[in-house]
């Protein structure tokens, strides 16, 4: 089987097996509290019920009006902050819920707002993101120069655990603010944030809906759309420094197969249908190894050491190479890494 | 100014123009309506209060027992089903909020769950996006061979179209479905469909949350996270598509600057006859390391192929990608040179290998171009 396919097919079944284990484990975290929470909303709900002599229907008419109140007690919803505000979640893709289009013309518009909203700002996200960390290299890398350091350059390493630093101070500078301004506690404040940067943005917590101060606070406001913004940056740049390249990794290779197939077709050779079962073989363990080599390639590029990337080229024999088997060049390569006297100094030093 | 910076500084300036012509639009469309909704609403709970003689306390006390009571109204949330449903809202980023953890532990598993979760579901949704996007082409291509066409080659409008398409007839078919088990107007459950697929997730419209759904129609809860999860490989495929290689355009011309300067230093020492095995600290490139050139390599030849697929891309930068085919010829050089004993083994020292790639990769855009 192909690589890409190899590597997709264990992709959803990676995720479907997250999916199955975290639902396993938020049942036994939430259900017990869940169970007595109703329990208890019930006992009140029917004290509530003799106490005002109530009917059920009556109840009902209650439910219903304290229940359309529910996004009005946040204040005004609509007016230019809160629709700057709405506009954020929308085309962040956090959404929130705590506003949402009542109008069916608001329904229309917010979804055109969103298909050309999203992409702009995924890109704009990342392109931001991205100078952010050439930038961020650079400094580290004056930084080096200046303590004197032999090696200058800058590893993944380094951009990795400045990128987490990061991320960690935003969220915990969101926290300290959003709990002194709120009134939450300095986790749930943490929470919100976390909750909202990720833009998963379940709208337990929402910002800006105390007190009117939509309205009343604009300072406070403008400080909630830039922190949003900036965080969603600073997450944004650390994606792109890890996540993007795996996202990009398929059609890589699907590319590189055209080119090979392209190659094979001039150079007038079949284009390999032969050893189809041992080629696909063949293709797991290349998969593999290649997973292997990118990982030890990260290590020793982390040490600024790898002058040649040999174990990166072996996945390119294995499929083209047809005058030996594809298992003893791959052993060959790493023979030659071996030979490689730089490499065994690296491999000493590790 | 460099190219990555009028593009991100444009990008920016686009986004906070979008932001404020949307918010004014927003402004215009809905503020009429909320505060006519709220005047009826608040009178309306004046009435009642006057007709219960309610204090304002006894209110809130009331108020309180609702809101909190509000998630369970949809039945139970936490059981196995709904936790599933929970999760899938986590690691897609939709986040609809109609269940949220209460527990402390919950939300400390859910923050944990989702910074491994996410970057997972991100990448999956990208690869099979990237499958279906193959396969489509696939299946274009015979299809054209089948209908007789003269060209049968794929162009990225067809797949662009086909995408579109796709998007579309996924949107209607989850209406069409929603709005029957959920008793939705097409209407509404069509923007359920979008606002869950670009993982937006209000949570004004959520399925499966009238009366014990989630406990008792299971092959219903079924559909509901087969069409989430497909929906959402749609969708990716289509960004996938379209999007993605914008998500990646600083970053290549950031590589594609480091080769020029990397490949004007290098064909400076190979004019000197001399071969820099051991690079000078005095690089003043941060990036060019012979393996990111090697990564590059791969990457400049996506880019080359990347503009075959455009025919808009500018002039300087066909350039800048031919200034590489120099490089490479010196990488496979000095490879070549620098490990004898594997040269029998490995395969390189053919001239035609895949190393020196300048040769073949300018005959194939040429290849690709005449099918655009």
């Amino acid at each position: 089987m192909k690589r890409q396919n190899v590597r997709t097919l264990a992709l959803i079944i990676c995720t479907f097996t997250y999916l199955i284990v975290g639902a396993a484990i938020f049942d036994v975290l939430e259900s017990q509290k869940e169970t007595t929470q109703r329990k208890e909303l019930d006992k009140r709900k029917g004290e509530l019920l003799k106490t005002y002599n109530l009917s059920a229907d009556n109840f009902n008419e209650l439910e219903k009006v304290v229940l359309q109140l529910k996004p009005h007690k946040g204040g005004v919803q609509w007016k230019f902050a809160g629709s700057f505000y709405f506009a954020i979640t929308v085309i962040t893709t956090i959404g929130y819920g705590h506003a949402a289009p009542s109008t069916d013309g608001g329904k229309v518009f917010c979804m055109l707002y969103a298909l050309l909203g999203i992409p702009l700002t995924l890109v704009m996200f990342q392109s931001l993101g991205e100078r952010i960390n050439t930038f961020v290299r650079y400094l580290l890398h004056r930084l080096k120069k200046c303590l004197g350091m032999r090696r200058t350059e800058v590893s993944m390493v380094n951009m990795v655990i400045i990128g987490l630093i990061s991320c960690m101070t935003t969220l915990c500078v969101g926290a300290l603010a959003f709990s002194h301004f709120e009134g939450w506690s300095f986790f749930h404040a943490y929470y919100y944030c976390f909750i909202t940067l990720t833009t998963i943005g379940f709208g337990d917590y929402v910002a800006l809906q105390k007190d009117e101060a939509l309205q009343k606070k604009p300072e406070y406001v403008a400080f909630s759309f830039i922190y949003i913004l900036t965080g969603l940056t600073v997450i944004g740049a650390f994606l792109n420094l890890v996540v993007l390249r795996f996202m990009t990794m398929n059609a890589e290779d699907e590319k590189r197969d055209a080119e090979q197939r392209a190659l094979l077709a001039r150079n007038g050779q079949a284009g390999g249908h032969h050893h189809s079962a041992s080629r696909g073989l063949r293709n797991v363990y290349a998969e593999v190894l290649h997973f292997q080599s990118m990982c030890s390639c990260l290590w020793y590029k982390s040490r600024e050491k790898l002058q040649y990337s040999i174990p990166m080229i072996i996945p390119r024999d294995l499929s083209t190479s047809d005058h030996h088997s594809g298992i003893s060049s791959v052993s060959t390569g790493l023979h030659s890494i071996n030979t490689y006297r730089g490499l065994n100094k690296r491999r000493i030093s590790i | 100014m460099k190219k990555q910076n009028v593009r991100t500084l444009s990008l920016i300036l686009c986004m906070f123009s979008y932001l404020l012509v949307g918010a004014a639009v927003f402004d215009a469309l809905e503020s009429e309506s909320e505060s006519s909704r709220r005047r009826i609403l608040e009178q309306k709970r004046s009435e009642m209060k006057k007709k219960y003689r309610f204090s304002e306390d006894d209110y809130r006390e009331i108020e309180r027992v609702v809101l909190q009571a509000e998630p369970h109204r949809a039945g139970r949330q936490w059981k196995f089903a709904g936790s599933f449903y929970f999760a899938i809202t986590v690691i897609t980023t939709i986040g609809y909020g109609h269940a949220a953890p209460g527990t402390d532990a919950g939300k400390v598993f859910c923050m944990f769950y989702a910074v491994l979760g996410i970057p997972l579901t991100l990448v999956m949704f990208q690869s099979l996006g990237e499958r279906m996007n193959t396969f489509v082409r696939y299946l274009l291509r015979k299809v054209k061979q089948c209908l007789g066409f003269r060209h049968t080659e794929v162009s990225m409008e067809n797949m662009v179209l086909v995408g579109f398409l796709s998007c579309i007839g996924t949107l209607c078919v989850g209406a069409a479905a929603f709005s029957h088990f959920e008793g939705w107007s097409f209407f509404h459950a069509y923007y359920y469909c979008f606002i869950t697929l670009t993982t937006i997730g209000f949570g004004d419209f959520v399925a499966l949350q009238k009366k014990e759904d989630l406990q008792e129609k299971t092959p219903y809860v079924a559909f509901s996270f087969m069409y989430i999860l497909v929906g959402l490989t749609v969708i990716g495929a289509f960004l996938n598509l379209v999007v993605l290689r914008f998500l990646t355009m600083n970053t290549e011309d950031e590589r594609r600057d480091a080769q020029e300067r990397a490949s004007l230093k290098r064909d400076r020492g190979l004019l000197d006859g001399t071969l820099g095995l051991h690079e000078g600290t005095s690089r003043t490139n941060l990036i060019a390391s012979p393996v990111e050139d090697l990564g590059s390599l791969c990457s400049c030849v996506c880019y080359r192929l990347g503009i075959c697929d455009s025919p808009l891309m500018s002039h300087s930068e066909h350039l800048g990608c031919h200034i590489n085919s120099v490089y490479y010829n010196s990488i496979s050089y000095r490879i070549q040179g620098c490990s004898p004993s594997s040269r029998d083994n490995t395969g390189l020292s053919s001239p035609g290998s895949t190393l020196s790639p300048g040769h073949s990769f300018r005959e194939f855009p040429r290849f690709r171009r005449k099918s655009v």
